[in-house]
């Protein structure tokens, strides 16, 4: 087994003229939960977005669970395979039920039977606790029952990784608590997580590391208690402060 | 100020109080209701007695057509056959009957939200048309063969357009992905194809089909007039209807394939699964519009020398012998059409409702 589960080397990207991430390096270890900050286009979703290659990059190193991540389709199915991913916006399936949105992708991608796919399914909806509503559509549920489905969706699959990109950002302020609660108790097992998250409550209760990144290069990293008590950086001590107040 | 009581209001209901609100609530609009009531059951009692009351309905009394005050139907009676089937063989109209049958429970069934798999599909499609042209062409099994140039009547303006539909639509589906490609040389090619097949006149890419192909494809490529006048039909049917799933494409958000990336699902059922039902479901109503032009347009083939529907009417009229009732055999038509096209509408109005369950 690989020594991180992710490490980045030196990554670079570019949008045109614009410089997204400057040589970003970080480690994150098996069963280790990251949680990144940082004011608005400072690149935390695409940094998170490089990990599943769903945006490329134009120089450094990028390696998932051994596989490097790069222009071989073949490493970054392997990777897809093993890392989860939940968005912003949710991107649920809106034509497909709830429990359908959770065994289509079983059956396509790692062709499970329909039979297991659907225990398995109706496992992961019972764990965020919207089996009850399996047989709805997308549309009927409200933004934090959407949360909880995209991420038994994603569950369904068995990843060693999950990525969450601003998941409670998109939803009214009394469904945060629902979503944030169902995560907290994955990271509680030996899942390797990396969120992107303004939820400084959530994420001083949760993080094993902390990283703020500023302009597409992080600024500072360390523990939670280190980087939201005592802070080292006078951009961190600004943030900090921005987002407590 | 002290507020006066007013007595509660007095319930109103019944269809007398429905009919006062409605029509009569003001002078005007009585009196405009008045008028509308008179025109409607003049209209309605002048159809009854012309098109029922004083109509001639049988062959046997063909000699009151044309004397009387009503509709001479002994008309379709006389010559439905020629209408329904055109210049096929007589004693050989019920396997076009057959053939007819099979391509039209080929199109209900296709309709049906059950078939709509991968597999399930093409292969209704393929048993639908083999049976339709194998019953229509004979040849075998003691039935005459019958040729191209002698199908006609209804049969040929439903075979062409349900063949035009069922091989345009996948084409269509290619193109518009095609048009979206990320590769410049691939995208432009088709944009320029797709300009040009919309460019031209229907008309003119049939004569081509029908006329100037044969002369510049060898032989063994030719295939059958029939045959060469669909496919031009359906690249021209699906030139539009690859724009108006392209559109559907594109109103589909970003994240719908992201998240079936990182699902790692495979690019095929990216495509058949998440990316088509979304199109289609918001093309929905620009299909079925479309559906409806084509099926119209079938009666341009007559020009090229094909005998369906619309043609196989005016031969009636044609005659000398029937040449009086052309208000007849036309309403006739019409009526055919509308069957069809009233059919289309309301299918798509039902899969509208439908599918708005589960709207994200
Ligand atoms: N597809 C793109 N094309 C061009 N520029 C982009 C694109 N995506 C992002 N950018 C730019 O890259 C920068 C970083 O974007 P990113 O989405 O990673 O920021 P972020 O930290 O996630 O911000 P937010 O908190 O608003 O989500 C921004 O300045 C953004 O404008
Ligand atoms: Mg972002």
């Amino acid at each position: 087994m690989a020594e991180h589960a992710i490490s980045f080397e030196k990554l670079n990207k570019y949008y045109g003229d614009h410089h997204a991430l400057r040589d970003v390096t970080l480690d994150v270890d098996h069963g280790e939960t990251l949680v990144i900050c940082g004011p608005s286009g400072s690149g935390k979703s695409t940094l998170i977005r490089c990990v599943n290659g769903l945006e490329a990059y134009a120089d450094g190193a990028l390696s998932v669970l051994g596989h490097s991540v790069g222009d071989d389709e073949r490493e970054l199915e392997a990777v897809r395979k093993r890392v989860g991913m939940v968005f912003q916006s949710f991107n649920l399936f809106p034509h497909l039920t709830v429990l359908e949105n959770c065994v289509l992708p079983q059956v396509r991608g790692i062709k499970r039977s329909r039979t297991e796919a659907t225990q398995i399914a109706m496992g992961q909806l019972g764990r965020v606790r919207v089996a009850e509503h399996a047989h709805k559509f997308p549309d009927q549920i409200s933004g934090g029952q959407k949360q909880r489905v995209a991420l038994a969706r994603s569950l369904s699959l068995d990843p060693d990784i999950m990525l969450f990109d601003e998941p409670t950002s998109a939803l009214d302020p009394e469904m945060i608590s629902e979503v944030l609660d169902v995560m907290q108790e994955l990271t509680r097992g030996n899942m390797t997580i990396i969120c992107v998250t303004h939820e400084m409550g959530f994420a001083r209760a949760v993080a094993d590391k902390v990283i703020l990144m500023v302009d597409g290069a992080i600024v500072e990293q360390g523990d939670p208690e280190q980087m939201f008590t005592v802070p080292k950086h006078p951009i961190t001590q600004d943030f900090m402060k921005a987002v407590a107040s | 100020m002290v507020a006066e009581t007013l007595p509660p209001p007095i319930a109103q209901s019944g269809i007398g109080h429905w009919f006062k609100k409605h029509f009569f609530s003001t002078w005007l609009d009585g009196v405009l209701s008045l008028i509308f009531l008179a025109l409607i059951i003049w209209v309605v009692s002048a159809v009854w007695t012309w098109g029922l009351r004083h109509a001639i309905w049988t062959v046997e009394n063909r000699e009151a057509c044309g004397h009387g005050s009503g509709a001479c139907w002994a008309v379709i009676q006389d010559r439905h056959r020629l209408i329904l089937f055109g210049l096929y063989p007589y004693e050989e109209h019920w396997r076009s009957t057959l053939a007819c049958l099979a391509v039209i429970a080929t199109m209900v069934l296709s309709c049906v939200p059950l078939f709509w798999t991968v597999w399930r599909l093409p292969i209704l499609w393929l048993v639908g048309f083999g049976t339709f042209v194998l019953l229509m062409r004979g040849g075998f099994a003691g039935m005459p063969l019958v040729t191209t140039e002698q199908w006609g009547g209804l049969s040929l303006t439903i075979f062409i357009f349900s063949a035009v539909f069922v091989l345009g639509t996948p084409l269509a589906v290619i193109l518009a992905f095609a048009r979206r490609s990320s590769l410049p040389v691939i995208a432009k090619t088709t944009g320029l194809f797709i300009d040009i097949f919309r460019s031209l006149p229907l008309l003119t890419i049939l004569f081509a089909a029908a006329v100037v192909v044969p002369l510049v494809l060898p032989d063994w490529l030719q295939g059958d007039k029939l045959g060469r006048v669909i496919i031009g039909f359906a690249l021209f049917f699906a030139a539009y209807q690859a724009e108006i799933i392209r559109a559907g494409l594109q109103s589909i958000p970003d994240g719908q394939v992201e998240a079936a990336v990182s699902l790692n699902m495979p690019f095929w059922s990216q495509v058949v699964d998440i990316q088509l039902p979304q199109a289609f479901r918001n093309t929905l109503p620009s299909t079925i519009n479309q559906a409806v032009i084509t099926f119209k347009e079938t009666s341009i083939v007559t020009i090229i020398g094909f005998f369906e529907v619309m043609a196989s009417g005016n031969a009636v009229v044609g005659t000398g012998e029937w040449g009086q009732q052309y208000v007849e055999v036309y309403l006739f038509l019409a009526f055919i059409y509308f069957v069809f096209v009233f059919g289309l509408s309301r299918y798509g109005a039902w899969l509208e409702t439908r599918m708005r369950v589960g709207h994200g």
